[in-house]
């Protein structure tokens, strides 16, 4: 019973495996920072959860915790990009964007400063609930002028979103999901193209682009797609600003029918920007945008929302479906 | 109507342990959760909810009822716990506590019901919508009291001192409230990551009446709370000292924000909650 309870603190609230998850994220930033000692890290009290323990743990000079105060983080980081830091800063995707929208938008935006906003917890894929779901941070960050804005689609791009964000010369919105589970072996980490998307799959009939863990969703769906003789093409759109123009107008031609799959609410994210796109170009085609339609959910297990809220790979497939109908 | 149940300190005590025994029955089955707060604040809420405040279960968007205002919204099972118990529903449903599908969230949302008064979860904003209730019921000149549970590391947020700031320069003494002093945060010991003292010293500058108990010790919650009833003119603060785990002899004083919560512990609490209520 003694041995049981030394052992009862728990590590955080997303990981529920009571293993060590991987830290793809947080050991790319911490290459990075070794790399460049101009990268400074902030918390707001959900260290190990944003994957920044180790940051804190080896270089403790260059991490600040600054409490459960997300506007004032913002702030923070604006101060130091102004005095020629890099930070990095971290909490909730809800909390680190939709507490501190004004903030963002004057302190790091509008100075065009290099703050690097990092979000976990992306869209509704959490027990936590409304208040830690964000469903409306893509659309609102899109907004700002300057800035960048990441979704990568798994661990295993984590490292190359880190790269990118250092790219640009300016504020840049990471927003990422931890895996839920450990895996056996480790992550081999893939490279990204600035402002470039993936064809993850190639297909004639129909295009799918989405971001996120949509992606996965997504490459389901091709495969349920495929046994009845629809052959979709996917792309991970990794990169929702600057939005890669180029390939979704090249696909449009060449699928003629487009579906988008978000972890958002379809009103301003990924489907949104699509869209913009398509217009401006004057194209007319079947389109439809997957994702949370403009309402509010509740927490659970990701496999449950996913599917109550038509985000999982059959509700893609559905999508597809109904537009392989419009286009014959 | 139905206000306030009076009962002896030994009846609190019974209720406090009825609350601290479901908690732990309700967190058993995901072996994580906020066990330790909900143990630490189950005196509390056995105060607040069967003591101090006027509400009628049978009746939740009862007009005069006093609101209490959950801020630290993932303290859940003492707080469903609470209201199953009051009796504004049946503790049966407790068993659904965070499973897919269930209004029981692991963060209290007001899906639920009115009794929810808020959504909170999001930090450091439900003083603000407090405040807002008691300006709004002076000036419609409504007897309710407004009462506001908040957590020790939610006062970091700057929303927090914008409302307080607001309710001291304006005496809106309907306003109570009442943080959790458990001194834990989600990293760890509050001083490990950013000091709140002198707390009282920050509040009584802000215009607030301010008190100190163990809040653990239900009398001294209920004298305390009686205390800022009859407080004309400015708002309360009490400082509720907490100790995380309490009354579970195995979990007493660990300062954990989130517990694992095997089978054997889970037993070996549930056993001794069980025999205090028998005694």
């Amino acid at each position: 019973m003694s041995e049981t309870l030394s052992k009862l603190e728990a590590a955080d609230f997303i990981n529920r495996s009571f293993q060590p998850l991987p830290r793809s994220y947080g050991d790319a930033l911490m290459d990075a920072a070794l790399e460049d000692p101009r990268i400074v890290c902030l918390s707001a009290d959900l260290t190990p959860p944003t994957e920044t323990d180790r940051f804190r743990d080896e270089l403790p000079d260059r991490f600040h915790n600054v409490g459960i105060a997300e506007a004032n983080m913002i702030g923070i980081a604006g101060g130091m990009a102004r005095s020629g830091e890099i930070p990095f800063v971290h909490s909730f995707c809800a909390f680190v964007t939709k507490r501190c929208f004004d903030q963002i938008t004057m302190q790091a935006a509008y100075p065009n400063l290099p703050v690097k906003i990092v979000g976990f917890l992306p869209g509704v894929a959490t027990l936590l609930g409304v208040s830690h779901q964000a469903i409306e941070d893509v659309a609102m960050v899109r907004s700002v002028p300057n800035m960048m804005v990441l979704e990568p689609s798994g661990p295993q791009y984590h490292a190359a979103a880190v790269q990118l964000a250092l790219q640009h010369d300016g504020p840049v919105y990471l927003r990422m999901k931890r895996p839920e589970k450990i895996s056996q072996a480790p992550i081999e980490q893939r490279p990204l193209a600035y402002g470039k998307g993936v064809l993850r799959r190639d297909g004639n009939d129909i295009t799918i682009i989405a971001a996120g863990l949509e992606v996965d969703e997504a490459l389901a769906a091709a495969e349920l797609l495929s046994k009845e003789g629809i052959d979709p093409a996917v792309v991970d759109m990794h990169t929702i600003k600057p939005l890669d123009r180029d390939l979704i107008l090249e696909r449009a031609s060449t699928t003629g029918a487009i579906v988008t799959a978000e972890n958002h609410t379809v009103i301003g994210g990924l489907g949104s920007a699509v869209a913009e796109v398509l217009a401006d170009a004057g194209m007319g085609l079947p389109f439809k945008r997957v994702g949370v339609q403009d309402h509010y959910c509740e927490g659970g297990t990701t496999s449950y929302l996913l599917e109550k809220f038509d985000l999982d790979s059959a509700a893609i497939a559905q999508a597809c479906r109904d537009l392989m109908h419009r286009k014959s | 109507m139905s206000v306030s149940v009076n009962h002896n300190l030994k009846e609190y005590e019974q209720i406090a342990t009825r609350l601290r025994l479901h908690v732990v029955n309700m967190v058993a089955p995901s072996g994580q959760g906020y066990v330790q707060q909900g143990l630490g604040a189950a005196d509390i809420f056995t105060a607040l909810y069967f003591g101090e405040a006027n509400m009628d279960p049978a009746n939740p968007t009862w007009e005069d009822r006093d609101r209490i205002f959950l801020t630290t919204a993932h303290n859940t099972a003492i707080f469903y716990a609470t209201l199953g118990e009051r009796g504004f529903f049946d503790t049966d449903l407790l068993t659904t506590y965070v499973q897919d599908g269930s209004p029981f969230e692991i963060n209290s949302c007001e899906r639920l019901g009115a009794f929810v008064e808020a959504t909170c979860g999001s930090l450091g904003q439900g003083l603000s919508v407090a405040l807002g209730c008691a300006m709004a019921a002076k000036r419609q000149g409504r007897n309710s009291r407004y009462y506001v549970i908040l957590g020790d590391g939610e006062m970091q947020e700057g929303q927090i001192w914008e409302a307080a700031m607001l309710a001291g320069a304006k005496g809106i003494d309907n306003l109570c409230l009442i943080v959790d002093y458990n001194f834990v945060q989600s990293e760890g010991p509050m001083d490990l990551v950013m000091s709140l003292e002198p707390l009282n010293d920050k509040m009584q500058s802000f215009g607030f009446h301010v008190q100190e108990v163990d809040g653990n010790d239900i009398g001294a919650l209920l004298n305390a709370l009686a205390t800022a009833r009859t407080t004309n003119g400015k708002p309360s603060f009490i400082k509720a000292n907490t100790t995380m785990g309490k009354g579970v002899s195995s979990l007493e004083g660990l300062m954990f924000h989130q517990l694992r919560f095997p089978k054997a512990v889970a037993d070996s609490a549930r056993a001794e909650l069980e025999a205090k209520l028998a005694s």
